[in-house]
């Protein structure tokens, strides 16, 4: 596809990054000169300088014959612009980024009105992660694909002892289960039947529901339940306000600290359940006064990476059972994980993955970037050409670095063997590493047009027929 | 350094080249030239067998930082030119190793300056390579690559900006493969054109097809001693191929847009404007200058004047006039011409207009800066504001091109030259023209040079061809330091 990006952020970045990945045709608009000559230079895209919302530059760009815009600059406004310019112009898809809380209530008028497809919002979206964390009931579930038939559980090998220092043949505690990745020392492992288990592996297991709930019985460690009932958040900014609201809605008890006195205003009349206290968040004196030992969770929030990591070691020291730190800077997701915060989460992150899942469309019905987006876990629909269909999968030319992880069929499940054979509508589960997705892609797209089709209309066409 | 994965690309390099070499091979099996067949078919083998060697040695990492780009592009081109040359030596065309390759490099750099004579007598295999040098070199070998194995798409970009002539390297798809691409069938149709088009003229297929890759290529290379002086009755031949190398003078990427129906954008290109008007008055002046001295009909002193303007502007070298004879001023304005260039984004060499435009804009922000100090001068190109670091960059440049220039005529003097003659030769070589005056003029040729002479100025063509900063930073001490 020909994707126009407009605003080279960190989260523009991240997706030019993702997108050219994936062999899609990615221009960047940014109307800072240095942001795009550090793209130009990593990244296989092709760079314009100037404003993004100016018809006269879009024009020029040829926005009527790309397949999507996405509109990521610093300004909601602008977005919208963008978005609705591009469509007038004839681009059949746009996305924009819109998170001033404001308008949040105007997400579905924006949609239906301005006929814009697509809206993430960042905040709101890392908000609503970080719930889903601090809610749930297992601490090992991780994601659900096929409506919730196939599950993904993320265990901690030290809790399986019996596995440890085998090769994944000769562990037969999982049984219809499969491992679907390894993460060992800060790096994503898309293992095989040779990969031999240690201790210090976190185990990322996917399968049928029953199976999981089965192994979960069977094995005290993973059965606790953490029931979270009071949770701190550091800093009342957009996420604070999200993340307060959804919890408070679940019937939990909510701290906020916050330090701007206006703020606070706003969040006391907005959030009438909460606590608002307002107060300096790095004032240790302040933490003790409000009880942090006390929580059950500590979610920091601030502005500054630093003091996020910094507060959430704090929060782990004085017993809290779950720490979130927010990280903007999405390539150091992993090695926060790694200091023992439970999670890091990185608002560009979670809006790229959203973004992706939307712009692979039909294809990919949901996605999840694992590990500061070192792999992927999507689930895909397997088009009726794909060149995967009709052979075994040990016969495929599945590169390593890709492993099946589970096949929905008809409703049922399969854990897929050597000698499996994909058939077209198949819903099929697959771990990814970041840097194979070409081959992935390759897998599944229908059948491409030649190189002269490429030259004739400058573009590479995929053969699918495009959405909407 | 990822030194794996810079073996590899060189190693792809070789594997092209070793492809390549299938070319003149044919024609001189087909003709029967039995040494230079046996010639062709070795160094075939050698590059192949190094080029698979090398393709094979496993990578650390499939990402390309600056530094192995430059390394790529500096290495690259020499060892290319190193396997270029072996043909040469085994057919016994050329009898040394240096004039070999000397004769490989003027080829492959588009310079065209010859060491040899009686070049009628030569095998026609050998011929034909020498000439399709010309064309491989014209939009780079490195491009080539990136069109042939898009797989380097991504670690691409270093190598192509290294590679493509001009400050600012023009990327017009998404993608670096469908630019390459897209650059390369622009140029090969252009060049079917001009072969078309010089065999309408009348001359053989075979000449027509060397004398398009000399001119498309911005080379010089012709089937004949005497360059194409022997052909200057013929005033259609003349009349094309001026015209053919005006047209690759001109950046490729203007071409696109005519081609996407941008034909106003296109038009509207300052540097465009500014080679044509160069070239323009430089005619305009030879002609007057020479008319009633040289040539009595307008005609006639039209066509030469422009002809050897449009050749040493756009770096081709070729004469139909032997313009060592002319007077001083016009051969003064040929001289200077050697220092411009044709535009960034060509095949051809040497400073390039879009450098000496913003060279000039800089001069007259600085003038006018001494009456308003405080006046703001960007300099701008085509109504875009150039980016301070390039604008630096194009000054650096300018200041450099004439160190080496000044540098390199007074090694070159060490041969016992006129002055003239070695300040001339060096601009020839180091803007990959190719022709100079006095002893290295149009009927002299580069072969009365001495050895040391002939290295420097193999030396100069490449740091020419890649614009000086990519070989002398990969010379430069600190790059093997770490």
């Amino acid at each position: 596809m020909d994707i126009l990006i407009v605003g080279m952020g960190k989260l523009g970045y991240r997706l030019a990054e993702t997108l050219v990945a994936s062999e899609h045709n990615v221009t960047v608009v940014d109307s800072d000169e240095e942001a795009l000559v550090k793209a130009v230079n990593r990244l296989d895209v092709l760079t314009v300088t100037g404003n993004g919302a100016q018809l006269q530059l879009l024009e020029e760009i040829g926005v009527g014959k790309k397949d999507l815009v996405i509109a990521v600059t610093s300004s909601d406004e602008t977005n919208v612009l963008i978005c609705v310019t591009a469509k007038k112009l004839g681009c059949p898809r746009v996305a924009a980024r819109v998170r001033n809380p404001d308008y949040a209530g105007q997400i579905d008028f924006l949609k239906r009105e301005l006929a814009i497809d697509f809206i993430t919002n960042p905040e709101l979206d890392t908000a609503n992660e970080v719930a889903r964390y601090l809610l749930r009931g297992y601490n090992s579930h991780l994601e659900s694909f096929a409506g919730g038939r196939v599950g993904l559980f993320e265990v901690p090998a030290a809790a399986l002892p019996e596995v440890i220092g085998k090769t994944l043949a000769e562990v037969d505690v999982f049984r219809d289960l499969l491992v679907g990745a390894l993460y060992r020392d800060g790096e994503v492992i898309i293992p095989s039947g040779e990969t031999r288990l240690e201790s210090g592996d976190t185990l990322y297991l996917i399968g049928r529901r029953e199976s999981v709930t089965a192994l979960i019985r069977s094995h005290a460690d993973l059965g606790q339940r953490h029931v979270t009932k009071k949770v701190m958040i550091l800093g009342g900014g957009k996420a604070g306000f999200y993340l307060a609201n959804r919890l408070l809605t679940a019937g939990l008890s909510v701290k906020i600290i916050e330090q701007d006195e206006e703020r606070c205003g706003y969040l006391a009349s907005h959030l009438p359940g909460a606590l608002v206290i307002c107060g300096d968040a790095t004032d240790l004196d302040l933490l003790q006064d409000e009880n942090l030992s006390d929580m059950d969770a500590l979610v920091s929030f601030t502005g500054h990476d630093e003091e996020n990591l910094m507060l959430a070691l704090l929060g782990k020291q004085h017993g809290v059972a779950k720490v979130v730190a927010k990280v903007s800077r999405s390539n150091f997701v992993p090695i926060i994980e790694e200091l023992g915060i439970d999670r890091a989460v990185s608002p560009g992150l979670i809006s790229a993955g959203e973004l992706v899942r939307f712009i692979q469309g039909g294809q990919v019905a949901s996605l999840s970037l694992m590990f500061g987006g070192q792999a992927e876990a999507m689930e895909l629909v397997v088009p009726p050409t794909a060149p995967i269909i009709g052979k075994a999968l040990s016969e495929a030319g599945i590169p390593s670095g890709v492993l099946i992880g589970s096949v929905v069929r008809q409703g049922q499940v399969f854990i897929p063997k050597g000698d499996f054979i994909i058939r077209g509508q198949d819903r099929v589960i697959a771990f990814c590493l970041h840097k194979q997705l070409p081959a992935l892609s390759k897998l599944f797209d229908p059948k491409r047009r030649g190189i002269g089709h490429e030259l004739w209309f400058g573009r590479k066409d995929t053969g699918k027929p495009s959405a909407d | 350094m990822n030194s794996g994965l810079v073996a590899r690309i060189l190693g792809n390099l070789l594997l092209i080249e070793g492809a390549v070499l299938a070319v003149p091979l044919g024609i001189s099996l087909f003709l029967g030239e039995r040494r230079a067949a046996i010639g062709f078919l070795v160094s075939m083998g050698v590059t192949g067998l190094i080029g698979l060697y090398l393709s094979n040695v496993p990578a650390k990492s499939p990402r390309l930082k600056a530094r192995e780009g430059i390394c790529i592009v500096t290495i690259g081109w020499t060892i290319v030119s190193f396997f270029a040359a072996v043909p040469f030596l085994l057919s016994g065309a050329v009898p040394s190793f240096v004039d070999a390759f000397f004769e490989a490099v003027s080829g492959l750099t588009t310079t065209g300056a010859s060491v040899l004579s009686r070049i009628e007598d030569l095998p026609k295999g050998i011929l034909f390579w020498r000439s399709l040098l010309h064309w491989l070199g014209g939009m780079g070998i490195l491009v080539l690559t990136l069109a042939i194995l898009p797989t380097l798409g991504v670690v691409g970009f270093q190598v192509f900006r290294a590679e493509s002539p001009g400050p600012t390297p023009d990327k017009f798809t998404p993608r670096l493969a469908a630019t390459s691409k897209i650059l390369y069938v622009i140029y090969g149709v252009l060049t079917a054109l001009i072969v078309l088009a010089v065999r309408t003229a009348g001359v053989s297929w075979f000449d027509s097809i060397l004398l398009a890759f000399g001119s498309v290529g911005t080379g010089g290379f012709a089937p004949f001693s005497d360059s194409v002086m022997g052909l200057g009755a013929n005033t259609p031949l003349v009349l094309v191929l001026a015209s053919s190398m005006l047209l690759a003078g001109v950046n490729f990427s203007l071409y696109y847009e005519l081609i996407r129906g941008r034909w106003k954008q296109a038009l509207a290109n300052s540097e465009l404007r500014w080679y044509l008007a160069i070239m323009g008055l430089s005619v305009l002046a030879v002609s007057l200058n020479l008319y009633g001295r040289v040539y009595g009909s307008i005609g006639e002193t039209l066509k030469h004047a422009w002809f050897q303007v449009s050749s040493v502007m756009t770096t081709t070298g070729y004469v139909t006039a032997d313009f060592d004879l002319w007077p001083p001023f016009s051969k003064g304005i040929l001289f200077l011409l050697m220092f411009v260039g044709a535009s960034a984004g060509s095949t051809s060499g040497s400073v390039k207009v879009v450098r000496l435009m913003v060279g000039a804009k800089v001069v007259r922000g600085e003038i006018s800066r001494v009456l308003h100090p405080q006046a703001a001068r960007p300099v701008i190109v085509s109504g875009r504001v150039m980016p301070p670091e390039v604008v630096r960059n194009v000054i650096s440049f300018l200041l450099l091109y004439f160190a080496v220039f000044a540098v390199g005529s007074l090694m070159i003097s060490l041969d016992g030259l006129d002055l003239f003659s070695s300040m001339s030769a060096v601009a020839a070589t180091l803007g990959n023209v190719g022709v100079g005056f006095g002893g290295v003029g149009p009927t002299a040729g580069f072969a009365g040079l001495g050895l040391g002479s002939k290295l420097i100025l193999s030396f100069l063509m490449l740091l020419g061809r890649l614009e000086l900063f990519p070989v002398l930073a990969v010379l430069s001490p600190r790059f093997w330091k770490e």
